[in-house]
């Protein structure tokens, strides 16, 4: 008979879990080539995985690098712009670019029975585009366009801002990735291919295959597409560690109109360099990471200022952030802050060993769910090259993650959080919220339109 | 060809629909319900209740404390989430299979037992959080009002897509903790539902375990059926001129389409798509490309079972561009693909998209799952989901031609425009 079970049932042990293994080959032009196979992953991501630290680009052309990616499939040596999207979308394949401060990542995802003509493909762009003018000129115009975009995004604005307080005007990560008006409009195809030339090349490629590999050479495929690329470029400078501006402060950037203040508030993070990585992400499902995190009982299920705010611990290849993001009701936005940073500095006295254990439990037993699809694996790889770490660092951070005690996660936060000052940056309605914050009295209020 | 992906099911005393898919090679299992009800269900004066209780089943139920959902669900390494859209509401969580037993003993108990613990505390603790997400969706973010001004012109006052599923903040506001319970009892209950489990589950393990946990839910009366949206398409063109502070001027056309589940629905969408998907469509090609009077372009089906769907074609002005050259565009696009209809080879490339998108879709238990539910829920056969890719491959160029003609017209359209005060004023 039926009866009402009034507690949770108990949960069985998961079932041991690593993340996938690869098998490593090389082209013959020298490039590592890494095969993920997963079977039963019907659509596969092969992904060109390059270092291209924007450290590289020049100082008054900054975007460069990310036109330079943009326009790799406007126009081959072979085709076309409009010929070649018509012959990749025929493959049923989709492409896309992604530039971040340490590497270029050229990917496409496509069913595994068109795998072999649409990596041809993928090559044709990496190895031989065009960069004709027209398509330059364009892709100039359509950045211009963004920025517009970007500007009325009360997100991207605070992201920015956070960026450009938190590090030293010397380092490039204050400034944004793909370009300010003022580098972009004067570029040229002229630009565009001499940084192609001497920053892209198979020496400082990898390439990912991910994927039901099943019956298929993917190894094979690869090299027929990628092995006869042959370029002048030489090994990629090192990206410097990034410059940090300390101390308490607050940045208002008016956006007339807000009906919500965005809010993005941190510090200095570690990277994957930092033994206590793991132990830091630790933290940080604790603090912020999730809807039950002690900042989000708080500012959402009590107090109702949010939809959700959520914390994190982000990193490059070199020097991370610790960061608190989201948008609460315009006249609370004060007493959000206030809450939020309490929270936030009460964490520095620990956290408790439930607490953690609840943490570990979920970061541990989450991840074969991360991992399920073929190009999440993929995306994972791409973003270990660049950070430079080994290619299963996933395992390495779970182990961390098994490893940390209640103090090491204490620890590990108390070394970032709070040390050196938080920075608070809130981007809404000046007018309304500037006297919520200078009733804070939380250092210097710096005001930006 | 269709796919082999295995499908059980059965359907309980209570009238609970379950579906199962095992699959083995993965250690996780993905937990997916659907509600039969959504936004289309809402009468006037209640819209936005649908999705208030996406929020309120996270609150406690009779022996599920508050906040309780998630951390236990968490620490067993679920991912968790809900979804409310027009046609229904979507409960959802993935995590490793040991886990089974405690995700469906929390969905029962909400389905069962949810209205022990909504009070009015949390009912307004959860209408500010809602609140917030409005501001945060729709109010604080260029064009974020677009699809609400679009279905109102779209559809007559009283249709059941003239509205939103985030609703109206006054009716949220009017709302008692009795009209709550009252909606709460009309729509969920065991036989107004399916249940789907994908992943690493035996069928007969999976059956046992939705019957120990569902089996004792008595079923509720049989809810009222959604007013019936049965409409053709629109046969004039309303405007909505909006000016604003917003980054680009930007236009957004809509169309009313043929119902889910026919070949005319599929058919359409790959209208929409030969116009403004992927690099190599129509619309990216000329306004994009080659005249370079766009900053982007996009747009597509949104399928829908009430009767009617729609679609949108979505132009963004190249800076210090007229906007009209856009719309003049995309109005002349249109009809060339009504009238000249389309060739062999670009059907061929949408149908590849759309196999890709599928085949993505399906890639992970919890995809899996959604879908099973979708095409139990709203189709009665989630066999469907093996299916899907051949019916869309099954569609002619004449079919393309035939949907476009009857439903994508330019003289058939509803528009929302943006333009910033001051591309306005250089007009007026």
């Amino acid at each position: 008979m039926n009866q009402v079970l009034t507690t949770p049932p108990a949960v069985g042990a998961p079932r041991p879990w690593s993340f996938p293994a690869a098998t490593t080959t090389t082209t013959s032009a020298g490039t590592p080539v890494h095969v993920f196979d997963r079977p039963g992953q019907y659509v596969a991501t092969v992904r060109v995985t390059i270092a291209m630290p924007l450290i590289a680009e020049p100082r008054e052309l900054e975007g460069v690098a990310t036109i330079m990616s943009r326009t790799l499939d406007e126009g081959t040596q072979l085709r076309s712009a409009n010929e070649f999207a018509a012959a990749l979308e025929r493959h049923g394949a989709a492409y896309g670019v992604d530039v971040s401060s340490d590497a270029l990542h050229v990917e496409i995802s496509v069913p595994v029975s068109h795998l072999a003509p649409a990596v041809k493909l993928l090559a044709e762009a990496v190895t031989q585009p065009a960069f004709n003018q027209a398509d330059v000129g364009r892709h100039v115009t359509i950045r211009l366009g963004e920025i517009n975009q970007e500007r009325a995004n009360a997100g991207y604005r605070a992201r920015e801002a956070f960026a450009a307080h938190l590090f030293d005007p010397s380092t490039r990560r204050s400034r944004p990735t793909a370009g300010t008006p003022d580098t972009i409009r004067p570029l040229t195809n002229v630009q565009v291919a001499s940084f192609y030339r001497d920053n892209i090349g198979p020496g400082r490629a990898q390439i990912l295959f991910a994927g039901d590999a099943t019956g298929v050479d993917v190894a094979g495929i690869i090299d027929d597409a990628f092995g006869g690329w042959t370029s002048a470029a030489g090994p990629a400078l090192e990206t410097p560690e990034p410059l940090y501006v300390p101390g308490d402060r607050v940045v208002l950037v008016d956006r007339p109109g807000s009906v919500q203040s965005q809010l993005l508030i941190g510090c200095a993070g570690p990277d994957r360099r930092d033994p206590a990585w793991g132990a830091a992400a630790v933290a940080n499902h604790v603090v912020g990471g999730t809807i039950t995190s002690r900042v989000d009982t708080v500012l959402r299920e009590e107090k109702g200022y949010t939809y959700g705010t959520r914390t994190s611990f982000t990193a490059p290849r070199k020097g991370g952030t610790f960061s608190l993001g989201g948008a609460v009701r315009t006249e609370v936005t004060g007493a959000a802050i206030g809450d939020a940073l309490r929270i936030l500095r009460e964490a520095r006295d620990g956290l408790t060993e439930q607490e953690v254990q609840e943490a570990k439990d979920s970061l541990i037993r989450t991840a074969p769910l991360r991992y399920e699809q073929a190009d999440s694996v993929a995306q994972q790889v791409g973003s270990n090259i660049a950070n430079g770490v080994p290619v299963d660092f996933a395992d390495t951070y779970l182990t961390q993650i098994a490893a940390t005690t209640a103090e090491a996660a204490s620890e590990a936060y108390r070394r970032y959080v709070g040390i050196n000052g938080l920075l608070v940056v809130v981007v809404g309605e000046a007018k309304d919220v500037r006297d919520q914050l200078t009733a804070l009295d939380l250092g210097e209020l710096i005001e930006l339109s | 060809m269709p796919l082999t992906y295995p499908i059980a099911e059965q359907t309980l005393d209570n009238g609970l629909r379950v579906v199962v898919s095992s699959d083995r090679a993965v250690p996780i299992v993905a937990v997916n319900l659907w509600y039969d009800v959504g936004s289309r269900h809402e009468p006037p004066g209640l819209t936005g209740f649908a999705h208030l209780f996406e929020h309120l089943m996270f609150q406690g139920s009779r022996n599920v404390a508050s906040g309780q959902h998630f951390s236990l669900l968490e620490t067993a390494g679920a991912s968790l989430n809900a979804s409310t859209f027009f046609d229904r509401t979507n409960y959802f969580e993935s995590l490793p299979s040991g886990g089974l037993d405690l995700a469906l003993w929390l969905e029962a108990d909400r389905m069962g037992y949810l209205l022990d613990a909504v009070n009015q505390e949390n009912l307004d603790n959860q209408r500010d959080v809602v609140k917030e997400e409005k501001r945060q969706s729709y109010d604080n973010r260029p064009y974020g009002d677009s699809y609400e001004r679009l279905v109102k012109l779209a559809f007559p006052a009283d249709h059941p897509y003239a509205h939103m599923t985030i609703g109206s903040m006054a009716d949220l506001d009017a709302a008692s903790v009795e009209d709550v319970h009252a909606f709460f009892r009309k729509y969920y209950g065991p036989n107004n539902a399916v249940l789907t489990i994908v992943g690493d589950v035996g069928e007969e393990d999976a059956f046992d375990a939705a019957k120990r946990y569902f089996g004792h839910l008595p079923a509720i009366p049989t809810p009222p059926p959604a007013a019936d949206g049965t409409i053709g398409p629109l046969t004039e063109v309303l405007r909505d001129d909006v000016v604003s502070d917003v980054p680009s001027d930007l236009i957004t056309m809509m169309f009313r389409l043929p119902v889910d589940g026919t070949p005319e629905l599929d058919a359409a969408g790959l209208a929409l798509d030969i116009l403004a998907a992927g690099q190599s469509g129509r619309l990216n090609r000329r306004l994009v490309r080659d005249e370079q009077i766009a900053q982007s372009v996009s747009g597509g089906a949104l399928p829908l079972i009430g009767g009617v769907s729609f679609g949108t074609l979505t132009g963004i002005a190249s800076d210090g561009l007229d906007l009209q050259k856009v719309e003049d565009a995309l109005v002349e696009e249109v009809e060339k693909l009504a009238v000249d209809g389309i060739t062999d080879d670009e059907l061929a490339t949408v149908q590849a998209q759309a196999e890709r998108d599928w085949l993505e879709q399906l890639a992970t238990c919890a995809g899996r799952a959604d879908e099973i539910s979708h095409h139990a829920l709203l189709f009665g056969d989630p066999n469907r989901i093996n299916t899907r890719i051949d019916q869309v491959r099954a569609i002619t160029t004449e079919q393309v031609q035939a949907a476009a003609a009857k439903w994508i017209r330019a003289e058939g359209r509803v528009q929302v425009t943006y333009r910033r005060t001051e591309t306005a004023g250089e007009q007026a």
